[in-house]
């Protein structure tokens, strides 16, 4: 453990990494003047994470694109953490000027998300909203766009969520070839044909 | 007296359309007044998937993203990782690491050479472009034993060391396909069907771009210098010598160019690459994948690719499985969005030159 850190301390004394700290000590202390509840948290290299409320969501990313250079939207993830009941969802946006990286990242309740919509600051948006709202049920307010993205007629439960299982969908959804219903699982059916002696580290991975 | 509009079905099977998708057409007379992507023929969940398998089950998914570009997805995989994980490569590897993914690139420039020009209906190229790519793909596969799908660069380094002699083998076939290039502009570039075809057809401005998140050589051909390998960059590119060309005139034509231009850089860096390549070891041995765990954390990371950036999104809670990966490859935001923006007011003929220009890949866009 004792090698990153001192690679971090080459890193910073640079003046690349010099110039890049003040850069993110200037859009740190900014974004917090102009916004509340808004938590930060320093990474290696050009990254630099936002916490933020989903209400000013709309608001920050303007901001960053307009006043701040972030003008390139790279991506936009949503995480399931079950456990927590929690959806994550995660702006990352570029800044061809600075060379910067920004997670904007805010947390919306698993029962009856709803999202501000982001489409109108950058179109591409549009897409991964209508696949966030497909694939995790995530509502987005005023999103246009046909609801159907990638699948067809789709009911119940979103797919992506991580309490969707998948395997009981595709033993309900997709029939065993006729005849062979017996031989699902190889090992198990070369066990009971030819009583063959199977090793046991096979076994171990059967299901 | 205004023509009645009419809808008309691009795809899902076309010979024109990059893979299985379609494009809702309404027309009017020859003219598109109204365009949208309907996805959906190639959802194969891999993201899914990789969720319920462990972190070496789900990097044999990766290169399966996108048929014509399988190793800067294996890159992305790699360097998500190792980022979380903090796991060093060795030097060799990452020089090798290059010259595989200059490589996939110059693959994927031979292949689409053939689509655009087969979307024009000029056939000859394709035969040419695609014939001299299998060069490419005989070294892949003494390299790493697979011609498409190649599972060589992985987590802590890349699968093995050259084979003996592979070093003249790859400048033999550099001085080869550089020839060939020069074939290729005289056939292309001095074609006048090409140029009329191609000017001022298919136009991304540069509001356009920045609006619509624009990648890669489509953002290069209206006059904007971006490139991940200059701008973010990975591996051993900032210590190579390269020149990102750029283009203004936003058209396929223009797009055209700037691809022309790169296809020579990649083979002056594979020249450079194959010149400073140090010895060592390849592979920092990761543990046994049955019960390799990576620490809890995040990455997002970036390769330059032929149609632009691809980034790759990975979480990990500290548990055998990945959390979530999530894939955004080039043709997610140009293909849906920017296509149904850009093909309002052209001719249905022009359709498949567009969308090979923007370059869509549809099985990218569903995962």
């Amino acid at each position: 453990m004792e090698e990153p850190k001192s690679k971090n301390i080459q890193e910073t004394s640079s003046p690349e990494g010099d110039k890049r700290g003040a850069v993110k000590a200037e859009l740190i202390s900014k974004i917090k003047a102009a916004f509340e509840n808004v938590t930060e948290k320093e990474h290696d290299g050009n990254r630099l994470d936002f916490y933020v409320d989903k209400n000013t969501i709309l608001q920050i990313l303007t901001h960053l694109k307009v006043s701040e250079g972030f003008i390139h939207l790279s991506h936009i993830s949503c995480v399931d953490w079950l456990e927590e009941g929690e959806f994550e969802i995660i702006y990352i946006l570029w800044s061809p000027k600075d060379k910067m990286k920004v997670f904007v990242r805010t947390r919306v309740e698993r029962e009856n998300p709803v999202m501000p919509n982001i489409d109108m600051v950058w179109r591409q948006a549009n897409t991964y909203e209508r696949e966030m709202r497909e694939m995790y049920g995530i509502e987005f307010d005023g999103l246009v766009g046909e609801r159907e993205f990638v699948l067809e007629d789709w009911e119940g439960m979103p797919p992506m969520r991580r309490d969707f299982d998948t395997e009981a969908y595709a033993d309900e959804t997709f029939w065993k070839r006729p005849g062979r219903e017996d031989a699902m699982d190889v090992r198990e059916a070369i066990i009971e044909r030819s009583r063959e002696e199977i090793p046991d580290f096979a076994k171990k991975y059967s299901r | 007296m205004r023509e009645k509009a009419t809808t008309l079905y691009i795809g899902p099977q076309h010979p024109g359309i990059t893979g299985n998708m379609m494009i809702r057409l309404k027309i009017e007379g020859d003219t598109i007044v109204k365009a949208t992507t309907e996805v959906g023929y190639l959802h194969r969940a891999f993201e899914k998937l990789q969720e319920k398998r462990n972190w070496l089950q789900s990097f044999t998914l990766m290169c399966r993203f996108c048929v014509p570009e399988t190793d800067p997805m294996e890159e992305l995989y790699a360097r998500a990782v190792e980022a979380i994980e903090g796991r060093e490569v060795p030097e060799r590897a990452k020089y090798i690491r290059v010259m595989v993914l200059e490589f996939a690139r110059l693959a994927s420039f031979m292949l689409w050479y053939g689509g655009q020009n087969g979307s024009l209906g000029l056939y000859t190229m394709g035969q040419w472009s695609v014939g001299d790519r299998n060069y490419i793909l005989d070294l892949f596969e003494e390299l790493t034993g697979g011609r498409v799908y190649h599972m060589y660069i992985w987590p802590g380094g890349v699968r093995r060391d050259l084979p003996k002699g592979f070093e003249k083998k790859v400048l033999k076939t550099m001085d080869y396909l550089e020839k060939r290039l020069d074939d290729y502009d005289n056939l292309m570039f001095d074609n006048a069907i090409f140029k009329k075809r191609t000017k001022g057809v298919g136009i991304v401005d540069k509001e356009k771009a920045v609006e619509n998140g624009v990648v890669g050589a489509v953002l290069r051909g209206c006059g904007i210098k971006s490139d991940i390998r200059i701008d973010e960059p990975y591996e051993v590119y900032d210590k190579l010598d390269f020149i990102v060309p750029t283009q203004e005139g936003a058209d396929i034509w223009a797009r055209a160019l700037v691809r022309r231009q790169e296809a020579r850089q990649s083979i002056r860096i594979i020249r450079q690459v194959i010149d400073m390549m140090p010895g060592g070891s390849v592979y920092n041995k990761i543990p046994n994948p049955q019960k390799w765990t990576l620490p809890k954390g995040d990455a997002y990371v970036r390769v330059e690719s032929v149609r632009g950036e691809i980034g790759m999104y990975a979480v990990s809670d500290g548990g055998l499985n990945p959390r979530r990966i999530h894939v955004r490859g080039a043709a997610y935001v140009h293909a849906i969005t920017l296509l149904e923006d850009v093909l309002v007011g052209e001719n249905i003929a022009d359709v498949s030159a567009i969308m090979n220009s923007l370059g869509t890949c549809p099985p990218e866009i569903e995962r």
